[in-house]
Order: structure tokens, then C-alpha cells, then sequence
């Protein structure tokens, strides 16, 4: 019986596959148009917001979802270069989302709500706090795994070390026993649930379902104000940079050319006197700190973190975020998570499929005319799902490389 | 000719008719004519009345008195009528007459007797007799002929404890013939005596009581025996709470022994609940694993498609009519579990051959892609069918059956455990015994050399996938027994099922159903000392570290086809 999941013939990246002498000439043209991209983002939506043609909403909304890119990249490394499909990163996006918003709500919400011991209690904590028979609501104590997120130095630090340690103990235990491909998708998978249910839970003093709330200010600056919006996306924008060129160099590194060994075929690599568990450790290490430093930047522009955020489907949706934009590549998660959320934010509301119709035609057949409706999405989101992995395996970053090394082959 | 033969059929009937009627009316003379006394209105013939039927224990006058109580008696033409309800006819009030006796609709020209209120003569207690009627009635309830009251009753006066219903209790646990019924007299009698003071109850029956619980093992006994020795500790000395050393050694024995046989109970219950709730993982898995050990995929669809086959449940139920609870139509779901089948399997084989067939080789793009598919199957269902839809199940499935005292086993989780091993016996029979089974067995193995002896492997394939689907199917239709129906409800378990390939190993029948019974049970026994998410986080931090231990599952594959 052989129903071992073959990982050592996994599929072999798309990315990979066409790597080779047209990559290499093509190579320089990419390069300049993910700058030219990453300039438009640098340039087009401040600009954009400095000559007041789209709100503030919608840069907050852009920031949000370069945070959210900045996890497609962290998933792209584990699932396009080292071939591990990780469900998990929603969880450590949402330990970062935590650390930084049990910071906000220790400075958001009315003043005075003070313990015994003298430490502010959150408000949102406090409106929830899980009294126990007897237990008064001036009994309250701030729990002491919110007393360092009072700083921001150390929520900072936290909110990284935190999903970093998090993954280092799960990868131990995981990676021994050499669990790999749909294994390991289908493990991850049940942490993330696991940890879901557990956030949930009004005992665990996070507020359970409710989500942290109340926020007001971050680092002294008032959070609904225009100016710490834009700065906070400006922050987003370079981290996001910062996290595209850590990235770049860690997969152009050696130890880039051992992940891709081990997606490609571990056993191998393993008989070549490799040691893979310590690269795969480390790299979801690292993928986890990622995606807690987006968690961090999300929180202040969505002003509120609540356990949804930490769902199974969460996770899901990252992956085809790197799908749809390419596996195996940095520029496309990026661009797929930006693409699929714009379109995410498009069709989960109503509209009139054929507005532009409207007084072109008479009123009566105009209101003939589908309307699409949020609960369509659903089936976009499925589709997507089917379509990018039957028909279209390397994403749009692969239909992008085609164009391109055509144009060079006919200018050779 | 014809006619003659009709009359004497007629004259046939006439005569059975009176015949058993004559019988009846002298059982029933004795009761009518206690009715008649309590009915009248004089004073002492009621009071003389009501003291006859105390006396006599008569069961068959409950009913008459429940209605004597709210005043739906009445006198008829010298006649002791019932009325339960007035109805509004033209304006004018009318009351429909049953018998008082048996309440048996009374009937007049070969209709419902109604008459107009006007005509009735209302009978109803005098104030000074409610009272009375009402501890009648208490008591006539140990006596009545059904054996549900008679049991609520006893249940009762064992909560409620007064010394006054011993009597009757005795005389009560002599006339029973339910062993059920006697069981729960005899716990309520000693139940009595134990906690009734001393002044009532001598020493000697109150320690009688307390062995006679003991040897029950009833568990409200337990408690009371708890509550007494608790307050004997407590009390001080001279009080009417302090136990002699005698009492004090008694009641411990019984409490002992009490708690030890519900302490075995209760884990015989959590095992059951384990394995109840490991036969429908086990169900589910079942066809996860026929699925990942041929083609080596993760179904993500795979809850969508047990939703599939709960829908199909459904609509077997739409369509034999059965949407009321108490409808007798209750075959439909020996039909509803083969159409969960069929649709599922149906289903499943579309998605192989749309989808799932042109992955091969790529294992986490399938589990992507039947994650899409099942978002889709989702929503489809949500659109058409809205959020919830309810199944009844059928009425021979409601209820539990009580092997042991205290030890309760419902019917539909007993109907699971069946259903999940036939459902085990019969794909070990498929694989095992069929030529199906050994083509599939064939493609497993080697699926080069089996094409080319001729096996058609993609058909073999696209089979495998039903065969699986069908089975999360049946899974479907089993979970109507015990949970809403909704468009999500395969998300809750899915998780669950995983956990149970990757306990059990690939491929392997028998890693499914020991890893899924030994997942139930573990997480049923963890359940009651952490709470239930605590038990969920322990059994991942299980699963973990059994993989450590056996990284391939507890039936791994072997030879030169495990994997290095």
C-alpha cells in the first residue's frame, strides 16, 4: 500500500520549471517593474491622497492590505520555496494582531478604570472580564500577560518574538517527525482551529469573541487622525519593502537554493548530508515573525481585532493570495494579495452589474438587469480556487513571464 | 338471500355488543357508583364518597377527579357528565359530553353529544373539600392505570419526602407489577424514611433504609446520605442531626457503595459517549482514508459532501412527507442512507472526473482545489436551501434504551454504532472480496504495471472517489440524528476526521476505525475534568506527540513501498 502523499514528486514549482536562460534574460526587465510597482504604491496613493481624489478610508484600507500582502510573502516562503503548505498563518498573524492591539486598548477607552495593584485595566477587558461568583468588578486585576503590551518598545518586540517562539516549538515537533505535505497542511490546520477555539474563550481574559476594541492612541498619537493614518501606511509601505528585500536575500542566499532543495526533493537532500529540519525550523521561524509584524501593522488601521481574523478560512485565503499571484515568486503573492483583497472589497458588496447602463436605457428594462449580491462571493472565492490551480499553476507571475521573455526572444 | 345473510351478521353483532358491554358495565358499577356519590349534592354522601375511594385505592377515578378539580363536571339529566372544553356555536355556548369514567366521547344519534351549557347542572368541590381532593389526587396517582404517572409519582414523593405517603406507598409497591416502577417505589419509600425525624421513624427502619439504598445504588440516596453525614459532622452534640456510631458506619457503607457503582457508571457513560462520538469520526474518516490511500489527496470537500448527503436526508424526508414529529411515515430513512449514498457518490464522482482527475501527482493543489469546491458546494447550498433546514428523526430512533440502572444509551447513537460498522464491514468486504476491490488494490500498489495488465485505472479512480463520497454520504445522513442541519455543518467534524487519517496511517481500514474510536474516547474522557476546548487543544498536543512515536500512523505502510 502505497498512499504516502509522493512529496518528493511534488509539484515542481512552476516557478522552477521555466527557470533557466530566458529567466535569466528576462530577469532585468522584471526587476524594473516590480520597483515600478512598489514605486506606484510609494508614490500613486499618497499622491493620490495629497491631491484629495480618494479619501483617507481608502489609504487605511490600502494599508491594510499591504500588511496582508506582507503575509502572502511570509506564506510564499514556506509554500513556494520550500513546498510546506502551512495553514497556520492566520494564528501568527493574529499573535501579532493581539500583542499590538492589548497596546491600543491599554491606551484606548475611558480613563480611570484602575486596579487595586494601580494598573490601568483595559477597557474592552474590563466591560467582558469573566467575574467569578463573589467577584466583585473593583476586584478586577489587569492579568499579567498584559501588563508588558503597555509599552510599545516591548509589544513591538513581542509581537514578533512571540509567533516566532511559537512556530520554533511546533516546527521542533513537527519537522522531527518528518511530517510533510498534506500532513502537514492538514496538522496546521488543526493548531489553527485549536488556537481559534482557545482566543474565544472568555477565559482566556482576551476578550473572547468581542475582539480588543476601544482603541484611541498609538504611541500618543490619536488613531482616528488623518495624519497617523497616513504615516501608519507609510510605515506599512516599508515594511513591506523591508520584508520583500529580507526575503530576496534569504531566497537568493544558500540557504535560498536548500529551501528550494527541499521542496524539490528532500530525501535527496537528506542523503547529500543535509540536515532539512533545521532549514525547514528556521524558515517557519521566520515566515511566523513575518506574518506576526503584519499582524501589528493591521491592527491600528482596522481599529478593532477580534478571533475571525484567526479562522481556518483565513488561513486559506492566504494561500490563494500566493496562488493566484504565483508561487515561487516574490513579486507575485505580493501583487495577488493586493489584486484578490481589491476584488474581495469590490464584490462583497451590492451593486448593479450593469451601472453604467443606468439612463442609457429605459428605467423599466434597467431594472431588469442582475445585481450582484455579497453572497455571490463565495463562489468567486471557490472558482478562483479551481481555476488558478487547474488551469493556471504559476499564477498571473507566470502568464507575466511568458509576455515577457516573448518580447525578448522577438527583440533577439 | 342477500338479506337474510346481512341480518344475521347484524343480530351477530348486536349480540357480541351487548354482551361485552354487560361485562364492562359490572367492573365499572362500583366506580360509576363512587362517581355518582361525589357528584351529589349532599354533603354527607360526598364526604362518604371521597373517603370510599381513599380507602379503596381506586386508580380509575384520577382522571375523574383531576376534572372534578377544574370544574369540568357536570349533571345531565341525572347523569355525571364531563365536559373538558366549552365551544361557541351560533353565539350561544355548547358543551361536548364525554363519559366521566374512561372519557370516552359520548355519543348521541351517531354524532358527538353536544348539549347547551344552560342545560348542565355544575358539580364542582366546596372549598372545604379542595383540599382534600387534591392530596386524593396525589395519592390516586401511584394507583393509576397508566405507568408513566405512575412512576412520575413515585419519583416525586421521593424528591418531596413526606411520611404520610408511606402507607400508601407500601400498598402501592404490593399492587406493582413493573419492575421499573417497583425499583423506583422502593428508593423513594427508603428514600422517605431515612430523611424523616427521628420522632416519626424508628432507628432500627432508617438504618434498614439506608442498606436498602446501598443495595439500590440509587444515586438521589447517595445525596441524601451525603446531606445527613455532612450535617452530623457539623452538629452539635444533643442536636436531632447527630448520628449514632451505628448510623455513622451504615450510611458510610451505603454511600460508599452507592458512589462506587455511579463512579462506574458514569465512566461506562463517557466511554459510550466516547465511542459513539469515535463512530461517527470513524464514519467520516472512512471514506477520507479510502480517498488519501488510493490517490494519496486530502479531500477538503469531503464535510461539504457528508452535508451533501445530510440534504439528501432532507429532501427523502420532503418527500415521504414526514415533517411532523409524531407522522408515521418513518421508513423514509431506511431509503434516505442508500440516496445519501448515491447523491454523494454522485457528486464525488463529478469532482473527480471535473477536477480532481487532472491534479494527479500534485496532492496539495488537490486539497486546494477541493477546498474551493467545497466553499462553492457551501454557498450553493445556503443559497437554495437558507440557513437551516430541520430533520425529524424517526420515531423509532427517539428515546434510549437503560441497560444498567442510571446507564442511559440513545437510540440514534446505538443506530450510529451499527451504521458505522456496517459501513466498516462492507468496505472491507469491497476492497477485499470484489473484483472492484481488486482493481483498486491493483492501482494502489503499482499503478504502472496494473495499466498495463489492462486495468483501467482512471475508471478505477474516478470509482475510489464515489465509493469514498458516497461514504461521507451515509456520514451525512447519520449526523441528522444528532445535529441541525446547515449548510457548515461539515466544517465542524472535518478537522476531527483529519486528526484521524493522520493518527490511523494511509490506507489502512483498520488505522481509521481504531485511531477515530480511540480519538471519541480519549476526547469524552478528557471532557469532564478539562473543559471541552481544553480537551480539543490536548488531543492535538496527543496527536503531535504520537507522531513522534509513529511518524506514519499506527498502521504505516511496509516494505519497499514505505516511504524512506
Amino acid at each position: 500500500m502505497t498512499g504516502q502523499p509522493k512529496d518528493d514528486e511534488l509539484e515542481p514549482a512552476p516557478a522552477a520549471r521555466s527557470r533557466g536562460r530566458t529567466a535569466a534574460r528576462s530577469s532585468s526587465v522584471r526587476r524594473l517593474v516590480t520597483w515600478a510597482l512598489l514605486l506606484a504604491a510609494a508614490v500613486c496613493v499618497p499622491g493620490l491622497y495629497w491631491l484629495d481624489w480618494i479619501s483617507i478610508e481608502t489609504v487605511r484600507m490600502m494599508g491594510r492590505y499591504l500588511a496582508l500582502a506582507m503575509v502572502a510573502l511570509s506564506l510564499d516562503l514556506l509554500w513556494g520555496y520550500t513546498g510546506m503548505l502551512c495553514l497556520c498563518q492566520s494564528f501568527f498573524f493574529s499573535l501579532g494582531g493581539y500583542a499590538m492591539g492589548m497596546y491600543l486598548a491599554h491606551h484606548g477607552g475611558p480613563e480611570g478604570i484602575i486596579d487595586k495593584a494601580g494598573w490601568k485595566i483595559p477597557a474592552c477587558l474590563y466591560v467582558v472580564y469573566p467575574y467569578g461568583v463573589g467577584e466583585l468588578p473593583e476586584d478586577a486585576l489587569t492579568p499579567w500577560f498584559w501588563k508588558p503590551f503597555y509599552f510599545l518598545s516591548a509589544t513591538v518586540g513581542l509581537g514578533m518574538l512571540i509567533p516566532g517562539l511559537v512556530a520554533l516549538v511546533i516546527g521542533f515537533f513537527v519537522f522531527r517527525s518528518r511530517v510533510r505535505g498534506v500532513f502537514f497542511a492538514v496538522l496546521t490546520q488543526a493548531i489553527t482551529l485549536a488556537a481559534w477555539l482557545v482566543f474565544c474563550m472568555n477565559d482566556m481574559k482576551l476578550c473572547g469573541t468581542n475582539g480588543l476594541t476601544r482603541f484611541d492612541k498609538i504611541g500618543g498619537f490619536p488613531l482616528n487622525d488623518d495624519a497617523t493614518q497616513f504615516t501608519l501606511y507609510l510605515i506599512t509601505l516599508a515594511c513591506l519593502v523591508g520584508v520583500y528585500l529580507l526575503s530576496r536575500m534569504v531566497v537568493r542566499s544558500r540557504l535560498g537554493r536548500v529551501l528550494v532543495a527541499i521542496r524539490d526533493n528532500e530525501t535527496r537532500l537528506r542523503f547529500a548530508g543535509y540536515k532539512p529540519y533545521a532549514f525547514k525550523v528556521f524558515v517557519f521561524s521566520l515566515s511566523a515573525m513575518i506574518a506576526g509584524l503584519a499582524g501589528m501593522l493591521y491592527t491600528p488601521q482596522m481599529k478593532i481585532f477580534t478571533p475571525t481574523n484567526m479562522e481556518v478560512k483565513e488561513s486559506i485565503e492566504v494561500v490563494i493570495w500566493v496562488a493566484v499571484g504565483g508561487r515561487g515568486t516574490l513579486g507575485g503573492p505580493v501583487a495577488g494579495a493586493l489584486l484578490v483583497n481589491l476584488l474581495k472589497n469590490k464584490l462583497t458588496s451590492q451593486f448593479a452589474l450593469f451601472g453604467f447602463l443606468e439612463g442609457w436605457l429605459p428605467d423599466s428594462v434597467y431594472a431588469w438587469l442582475p445585481v450582484w449580491k455579497q453572497e455571490y462571493w463565495p463562489f468567486v472565492l471557490g472558482g478562483l480556487f479551481i481555476v488558478v490551480v487547474r488551469a493556471l499553476p504559476g499564477g498571473l507571475s507566470s502568464v507575466w513571464r511568458r509576455l515577457i521573455s516573448r518580447e525578448e526572444a522577438e527583440r533577439q | 338471500m342477500e338479506y337474510r345473510w346481512k341480518s344475521l351478521v347484524f343480530f351477530a353483532l348486536v349480540w357480541q355488543g351487548a354482551f361485552t358491554l354487560g361485562k364492562a358495565q359490572t367492573a365499572d358499577e362500583g366506580a360509576r357508583d363512587l362517581i355518582t356519590r361525589i357528584a351529589s349534592s349532599d354533603k354527607e354522601t360526598r364526604q362518604r364518597g371521597l373517603e370510599a375511594v381513599g380507602a379503596n385505592r381506586e386508580g380509575r377515578l384520577l382522571s375523574f377527579l383531576e376534572a372534578f378539580q377544574l370544574g369540568q363536571i357536570y349533571r345531565f339529566q341525572d347523569q355525571v357528565v364531563w365536559c373538558p372544553g366549552l365551544q361557541t356555536v351560533d353565539g350561544k355556548s355548547m358543551a361536548p359530553l364525554s363519559d366521566p369514567l374512561t372519557g370516552v366521547e359520548r355519543q348521541m344519534d351517531g354524532a358527538r353529544q353536544v348539549v347547551a351549557k344552560s342545560e348542565l347542572e355544575a358539580v364542582g368541590p366546596r372549598r372545604r373539600e379542595r383540599r382534600l381532593i387534591m392530596n386524593l389526587v396525589r395519592k390516586l396517582q401511584l394507583f393509576a392505570s397508566d405507568d408513566d404517572v405512575r412512576l412520575a409519582a413515585a419519583v416525586k414523593m421521593g424528591s418531596v419526602r413526606k411520611t404520610e405517603v408511606l402507607a400508601d406507598l407500601e400498598l402501592a409497591l404490593k399492587r406493582e407489577a413493573d419492575a421499573k416502577i417497583q425499583h423506583v417505589m422502593q428508593e423513594s419509600r427508603s428514600l422517605i424514611q431515612l430523611g424523616a425525624p427521628a420522632a416519626e421513624v424508628s432507628d432500627e427502619i432508617r438504618l434498614e433504609a439506608a442498606r436498602n439504598l446501598g443495595t439500590l445504588c440509587s444515586a438521589r440516596g447517595g445525596a441524601l446520605l451525603k446531606e445527613l453525614l455532612e450535617k452530623a459532622a457539623k452538629a452539635e452534640p444533643g442536636t436531632a442531626s447527630v448520628l449514632s456510631a451505628i448510623q455513622l458506619e451504615v450510611y458510610q457503607q451505603s454511600l460508599d457503595a452507592i458512589e462506587s457503582y455511579q463512579l462506574r457508571v458514569r465512566w461506562l457513560g463517557y466511554v459510550f459517549s466516547g465511542l459513539s462520538l469515535g463512530s461517527v469520526l470513524v464514519l467520516m474518516a472512512l471514506g477520507l482514508s479510502v480517498i488519501f490511500g488510493q490517490m494519496g489527496v486530502i479531500n477538503m470537500a469531503h464535510g461539504e459532501l457528508m452535508m451533501v448527503g445530510a440534504y439528501t436526508t432532507y429532501g427523502m424526508q420532503w418527500l415521504s412527507g414526514h415533517s411532523l414529529p409524531d407522522n408515521p411515515v418513518n421508513v423514509y430513512f431506511i431509503f434516505a442512507i442508500p440516496a445519501a449514498f448515491f447523491v454523494a457518490g454522485c457528486v464525488g464522482w463529478l469532482m473527480e472526473f471535473l477536477v480532481v482527475r487532472h491534479l494527479y501527482g500534485r496532492p496539495l493543489d488537490t486539497l486546494l482545489a477541493t477546498w474551493g469546491i467545497g466553499l462553492v458546494l457551501i454557498q450553493l447550498a445556503r443559497v437554495i436551501f437558507g440557513d437551516n433546514v430541520g430533520v425529524n428523526s424517526p420515531t423509532w430512533l427517539v428515546g434510549n434504551t437503560e441497560p444498567m440502572q442510571d446507564l442511559n444509551l440513545p437510540y440514534n447513537r446505538l443506530f450510529i454504532l451499527g451504521l458505522t460498522t456496517s459501513c466498516v464491514l462492507a468496505v472491507y468486504w469491497v476492497m477485499n472480496y470484489t473484483r472492484l476491490g481488486l482493481l483498486v488494490r491493483a492501482t494502489v500498489q503499482n499503478r504502472e504495471t496494473a495499466t498495463s495488465l489492462g486495468v483501467n485505472t482512471r475508471r478505477t479512480d474516478g470509482f475510489t472517489f464515489a465509493l469514498g463520497a458516497g461514504l461521507a454520504g451515509v456520514a451525512g445522513c447519520a449526523l441528522t440524528l444528532i445535529g441541525g442541519v446547515t449548510p457548515d455543518m461539515g466544517q465542524n467534524y472535518i478537522v476531527d476526521s483529519f486528526l484521524v487519517v493522520v493518527t490511523g496511517g494511509v490506507g489502512e481500514l483498520a488505522g481509521a476505525v481504531w485511531a477515530g474510536l480511540g480519538l471519541g474516547v480519549i476526547n469524552k474522557l478528557l471532557e469532564p475534568t478539562f473543559e471541552a476546548i481544553w480537551g480539543k487543544v490536548l488531543i492535538l498536543a496527543i496527536v503531535i506527540i504520537f507522531i513522534q512515536w509513529k511518524p506514519a500512523g499506527l498502521f504505516p505502510p511496509r516494505g519497499r513501498l514505505a516511504d524512506v
